[in-house]
């Protein structure tokens, strides 16, 4: 079936999108790699029917947040020499994956024990922008306002930090 | 079927935990972070579908707006910090270390 064909090159895709970021040395690469899952997720959400999200995961996250992040590393310049050494990388990924397994499993087990729903038809409109909308700003319309608070600090504090050194000269 | 979506959750998740620990690139760090929250919307997603019902969505771009606000602060940390170190180890960011 289309679906699950294009479910498991998702999945697949991002998942080694993960796996690239969490071992390339440089942080371009695992930005690029990184992208590649970010992606994949936003194809994860077309296929769970969340019209707005998939949008949204495509323009915030892969275009704002992440050109973002590389316009960063691209500014400051990183030479290969600058970056940490990290001769113990591979004990540490071996050691974190042995530890976060047990973790894994057990969380793997709680979600076999949900009932298992095939995906079927979603509902008229279903993750459309208005549905969406409507709930956003009926419903959580206070931690709307909390997260407009949150951007607006976030804002001031960018702004305060980056402009400091400048004030300081 | 929806245990697809959810054990996908659960391995980017363990992925992003396991580049936290491991690295001590603060970038690759941080995006580890961030794939942490990725996976935790694709789970909102998920379960929206589920019960077929929008909360999870909303929460979902409510993870969305506090993603983009940790990254304008964590980038602005990031830039002052290689400024004065010139480093990108996490080892050397110990400034609150008594």
């Amino acid at each position: 079936m289309l679906v699950d064909l294009l479910y498991t090159c998702f999945a697949v895709f991002s998942v080694l999108g993960a796996l690239g970021l969490i071992i390339f040395r440089h942080p371009m690469n695992g930005a690029m790699s990184f992208l590649i899952t970010l992606i994949s997720i936003a194809g994860l959400y077309a296929l769970l029917s969340a019209k707005l999200l998939f949008a949204l995961q495509l323009i915030v996250y892969a275009g704002a947040i992440m050109s973002m992040i590389v316009f960063i590393i691209m500014f400051l310049n990183i030479q290969p020499e600058e970056l940490p050494a990290e001769k113990t990388k591979v004990i540490y990924l071996v050691g974190g994956a042995v530890a976060v397994l047990p973790v894994a499993f057990f969380l793997i087990k709680v979600i076999k024990r949900l009932p298992n729903m095939p995906i079927s038809f979603a509902s008229e409109g279903f993750g459309g922008v208005k549905e969406v909308g409507l709930i956003f700003f009926t419903e959580w319309l206070v931690p709307f306002e909390i997260v407009s608070i949150l951007l607006l600090v976030a804002l001031v504090g960018a702004v305060v930090l980056a402009g400091k050194r400048e004030k300081n000269k | 079927m929806i245990h697809d979506y959810l054990v996908l959750s659960v391995i980017l998740f363990c992925l992003g935990i396991v580049g936290v620990f491991a690295r001590r690139n603060v970038f690759t760090v941080f995006m580890s972070v961030e794939l942490m929250l990725n996976s935790a919307n694709l789970a909102f997603i998920a379960f929206a579908r589920l019960h077929q019902n929008m909360d999870g969505h909303v929460l979902a771009l409510l993870v969305m707006a506090v993603a983009a606000a940790e990254v304008a602060l964590a980038l602005a940390v990031v830039i002052l910090l290689h400024k004065q170190t010139g480093k990108l180890d996490t080892n050397v960011f110990s400034l609150l270390k008594g």
